[in-house]
C-alpha cells in the first residue's frame, strides 16, 4: 500500500510538473501572442538610385511626435525605397546623450546625425554645446514637423488665470518669489525649442523667465513627476506629454505653441557634414525617403496607423491611446479652456497653413539664433555674421534637389529661403530683413 | 541536510526534507512573502503611490513581460532575458577588465610602501565619483561609445577590489615574511605560496563586493550608449514614461542575477579555500 502511495504520488508529481512545465514553456518561448507584428509592405523599389555611395546610416530621435518622419521612413520602407536599406533609427536617452553620439559618431558605435531641436544643430557646429568646444559641423537638411508643443502647469495653480496671455498671473508669479516660493518650470534642453517657446509666452505676459521664477532644465519623466508632487509649477513640452499631463490629471495647458505662434518651426533633421560631403546621393535618398514619409504622416487616415507604430515597445513604447487623439489634433486644455479639436492645430508633418513643413527655412533658423542673441544666450554680434553662418549650416538647397527629384509639385517647393514676416499671438512680428526691428520690439530681453 | 541522518524515515524522502526546509527555505520565504505582503497593504491603502508587487501580473503591460522573457520581436523589443543577457556581458566585460586591473594595482600597492602612500590619496578621492560623473569623462576621453559604457562599468568595480587587495597584502603576518626571508624564498615561490592564499580571502570579499557596484553602473553605462538591448537601458525607458511595475520587474532581475553572482563567487572562494 504504502508502495503504491508512493509511486502513485510520483506520478502525479511528475505529471503535474510535466503539464505544468510544458504549459510555462509553450506560454514563455513565444512571443506575445498579443503583439503578433503586422508585416510591413515594402513599397517596390524601383527609384534606387545605384550610384549611392552608402546604403546605412544612425539617426537618433527622442520618442515625441516630432520623431515620426523619421520613423515611418525606416518601418513604411521609405528609406529602402530609395535604396537607404540599412538606416538606423536609434532612440537617445535625452537630448545630451544625443549630442553625445553625435560628437561621435557612427563610427565610434554613436550616430551620423537625427533629431534635433533648434538652433542645436548651429550649436554643436559652432562647438559651443560639444566637449572641449570642439565644432562638429552638422547640415540641416528638413524640418521634420509643426506644432504640437504646449505649456503644461501644475493642478495646484488652477483657477489664477493661467493661458494664452499670462499678463494675468504676473502679480501671483512676482508673489511667489516675494514669498520665498517660486515659480518653478522646467524644458528639456536649454537654449532650444521648448526652452524658447515658454520664454516667449512669459515674456509676452510681462513675466521675466530669469528673474520672476525659476527655470530649469529636467529630464520630461522626472518633471512630470515632480508636477505630481507638487515641486514642479510649469513644463515646457512635446507631444504626447501634454495629454498625458491632462489624462493623469496631473495639471492642465495654458497654451499651445500652435497658438503662441501658429505654424512655427520645431525639430529639425540635421546630420554630420562630413557624411553628407561623403555621400551627397545618399543624402538625397535619405531626403526623399523622410520627404514621402512626412507626406504619408500628413494624410489623416494614416494617422491611426502612425498612432500604432509609434506606439511600439520598439519606439515609443506607450499604450497607443495616448497618441491618438493627439494626432488628430485633440487636445483638452483644463483649468476651463474649451478642448481645441483641429486637426490643424496638431503636429503637421508636410503641409500647413503657411505651406510647406519639411522645407528649411532660413528665416526660421534666423528667428532662433535671433531669438537666442535676445536670452543673452548667443552674443549680439551673431546677428551680422548670421546670414553667413545659416548658408553654412542649413542646406535647403539639398531639400530642393531631392524634392525636384522626387517629382514634387513646383508649387509645393517653396520658390524662397525666407517665409516672409512671421506673426506670433500678442502681435509681435518677426522680419527676417530686419531681425533687429524685432528686438527692439521687445521689451523684457538680455541685450 | 541529508536523508542519512534520519534513516528511519527512508520511506519517505519527503519526509526528509522538511527538517531541512523549515531550516533552510522556509525563514527567507516567510522573510520575503511577509514583505511582499506589507509592500502590497501599504500601495493598496492610498498612502503612496508606488504600485504594490501584485501590479506585475495585474497590470498588463508588465504581465506580457513576465510571461514572455523569452520573446524577440526585433530591435529594442525583446524579453527580459536577453535585455539581462546582453547588460550582463557588458558587465561581465568591465568586472574581469576590474578584477584583472584591481587585483595587479592591489598587490603592487600592497606591497611598496611608497607606492601606498603616493596613490591612496587618489584612490580614496576617485572611489567615490559616482557612476553617472563618470559618462562625460569617459566620452570625452574614450571618444567611443562602447568602451566608454564598459569604462564607466569598470571603474565603478575597480575600487572595492583595488582596496581590498592591497589591505589582504599588507596584512600578510609577518612571520609569515620572515620565514620567507630567512629560507631566501625566491619571488615567484614567495608569491604563490604566501602571498596569494594569505591575501585571497580579502581579495575575494573585494571581487563579491564589487559585483554589486559593476551592476550599479549598468544604467549609467547604458544612458551613454542609447538605444540598444539592455537591463539599464530598459529601467532607464521604462523611468521616462513611468511604468514603475515594469521597473519593478527589470529590478528583480537584476537583483536576481546579482544573487547568483555574489552565491557563485562564494562558492568558488570555498572550493578555493578548500
Amino acid at each position: 500500500m504504502v508502495r503504491l502511495d508512493r509511486s502513485r504520488r510520483k506520478f502525479l508529481l511528475s505529471a503535474g510538473a510535466y503539464t505544468s512545465s510544458s504549459v510555462l514553456l509553450a506560454s514563455c518561448l513565444g512571443n506575445p501572442p498579443s503583439r503578433t507584428q503586422n508585416t510591413v509592405a515594402t513599397p517596390v523599389s524601383s527609384s534606387v538610385d545605384s550610384n549611392l555611395e552608402t546604403t546605412t546610416i544612425k539617426l537618433g530621435y527622442i520618442p515625441i511626435v516630432e520623431a515620426a518622419p523619421l520613423i515611418v521612413a525606416k518601418e513604411k520602407g521609405f528609406f529602402a525605397q530609395y535604396g537607404m536599406s540599412g538606416v538606423e533609427v536609434s532612440k537617445q536617452a535625452n537630448w545630451g546623450s544625443a549630442r553625445d553620439n553625435v560628437e561621435i559618431g557612427s563610427a565610434g558605435g554613436g550616430i551620423d546625425g537625427g533629431q534635433w531641436q533648434m538652433p542645436m544643430p548651429y550649436l554643436i557646429s559652432e562647438g559651443l554645446i560639444t566637449k572641449n568646444n570642439v565644432k562638429v559641423p552638422m547640415f540641416v537638411l528638413a524640418q521634420l514637423n509643426t506644432q504640437g508643443n504646449g505649456i503644461a502647469i501644475a493642478n495646484k495653480h488652477l483657477g489664477q488665470g493661467f493661458g494664452l496671455d499670462v499678463s494675468g498671473t504676473r502679480d501671483y508669479i512676482v508673489g511667489l518669489k516675494a514669498a520665498g516660493t517660486p515659480f518653478k518650470a522646467a524644458s528639456t534642453f536649454p537654449k532650444a525649442n521648448q526652452d524658447f517657446w515658454i520664454r516667449y509666452w512669459l515674456a509676452a505676459g510681462g513675466i521675466d523667465p530669469d528673474n520672476d521664477l525659476d527655470l530649469l532644465v529636467v529630464p520630461a519623466a522626472q518633471t512630470v513627476a515632480n508636477m505630481q508632487t507638487g515641486t514642479m509649477d510649469a513644463f515646457s513640452t512635446g507631444d504626447p506629454w501634454p495629454y498625458r499631463i491632462v489624462a493623469d490629471q496631473i495639471g492642465f495647458m495654458a497654451a499651445l505653441t500652435a497658438q503662441i505662434w501658429p505654424a512655427h518651426p520645431e525639430e529639425y533633421l540635421a546630420v554630420r557634414a562630413d557624411w553628407v560631403e561623403k555621400h551627397p546621393n545618399a543624402t538625397k535618398a535619405l531626403l526623399k525617403g523622410v520627404i514621402e514619409a512626412q507626406r504619408w504622416c500628413d494624410l489623416p487616415e494614416n494617422r491611426p496607423e502612425l498612432a500604432e507604430i509609434l506606439a511600439g515597445r520598439n519606439y515609443f513604447n506607450l499604450p497607443v491611446e495616448i497618441l491618438t487623439s493627439t494626432l488628430q489634433g485633440k487636445y483638452t486644455l483644463g483649468d476651463g479652456k474649451p478642448a481645441v479639436d483641429n486637426f490643424q492645430s496638431g503636429p503637421l508633418y508636410w503641409k500647413d497653413d503657411r505651406g510647406n513643413v519639411s522645407y528649411p527655412y532660413q528665416s526660421h533658423d534666423l528667428w532662433f539664433l535671433t531669438e537666442s542673441v535676445r536670452w543673452g544666450f548667443l552674443p549680439p554680434d551673431t546677428l551680422t555674421t548670421a546670414q553667413e553662418l545659416i548658408s553654412q549650416v542649413n542646406r535647403e538647397d539639398l531639400w530642393r534637389e531631392a524634392a525636384q527629384e522626387l517629382g514634387i509639385a513646383a508649387s509645393d517647393i517653396p520658390s524662397d529661403t525666407s517665409r516672409g514676416i512671421e506673426t506670433f499671438f500678442d502681435g509681435i512680428s518677426f522680419d527676417p530683413q530686419n531681425p533687429q526691428a524685432y528686438l527692439d520690439q521687445l521689451t523684457i530681453k538680455r541685450i | 541536510m541529508t536523508t542519512s541522518s534520519f534513516p528511519k524515515s527512508s520511506n519517505s524522502p519527503l519526509q526528509a526534507w522538511i527538517p531541512a526546509f523549515r531550516q533552510h527555505v522556509l525563514p527567507p520565504l516567510l522573510g520575503i512573502l511577509g514583505f511582499l505582503l506589507i509592500w502590497q497593504l501599504f500601495s493598496s491603502s492610498g498612502l503612496t503611490r508606488l504600485p504594490g508587487p501584485a501590479s506585475i501580473v495585474l497590470e498588463e503591460r508588465t504581465r506580457e513581460l513576465l510571461l514572455y522573457p523569452f520573446y524577440d520581436l526585433g530591435g529594442l523589443d525583446k524579453g527580459l532575458f536577453w535585455q539581462t543577457l546582453a547588460s550582463l556581458q557588458r558587465v561581465a566585460i568591465g568586472y574581469c577588465a576590474a578584477a584583472l586591473v584591481g587585483i595587479s594595482l592591489g598587490i603592487l600597492i600592497g606591497l611598496s610602501p611608497f607606492m601606498n602612500k603616493a596613490l591612496d590619496p587618489i584612490f580614496q578621492f576617485l572611489r567615490t565619483v559616482p557612476p553617472l560623473a563618470w559618462v562625460p569623462i569617459a566620452l570625452a576621453a574614450l571618444q567611443q561609445n562602447e568602451p566608454a559604457a564598459l569604462f564607466v562599468i569598470f571603474i565603478t568595480a575597480i575600487w572595492p577590489i583595488l582596496i581590498n587587495t592591497a589591505v589582504g597584502v599588507q596584512q600578510i603576518p609577518q612571520d609569515y615574511r620572515n620565514v620567507a626571508r630567512v629560507l631566501q624564498l625566491p619571488k615567484q615561490k614567495f608569491f604563490f605560496q604566501i602571498l596569494l592564499p594569505s591575501a585571497l580571502p580579502y581579495i575575494f570579499t573585494g571581487l563579491r563586493i564589487a559585483i554589486g557596484l559593476a551592476w550599479l553602473a549598468i544604467i549609467a553605462a547604458e544612458i551613454v550608449m542609447s538605444g540598444i538591448v539592455g537591463i539599464g537601458f530598459f529601467i532607464w525607458d521604462a523611468y521616462q514614461n513611468n511604468y514603475i511595475s515594469e521597473i519593478i520587474l527589470a529590478l528583480v532581475y537584476i537583483g536576481g542575477v546579482g544573487l547568483i553572482l555574489d552565491r557563485s563567487m562564494a562558492w568558488l572562494q570555498s572550493r578555493l579555500f578548500r
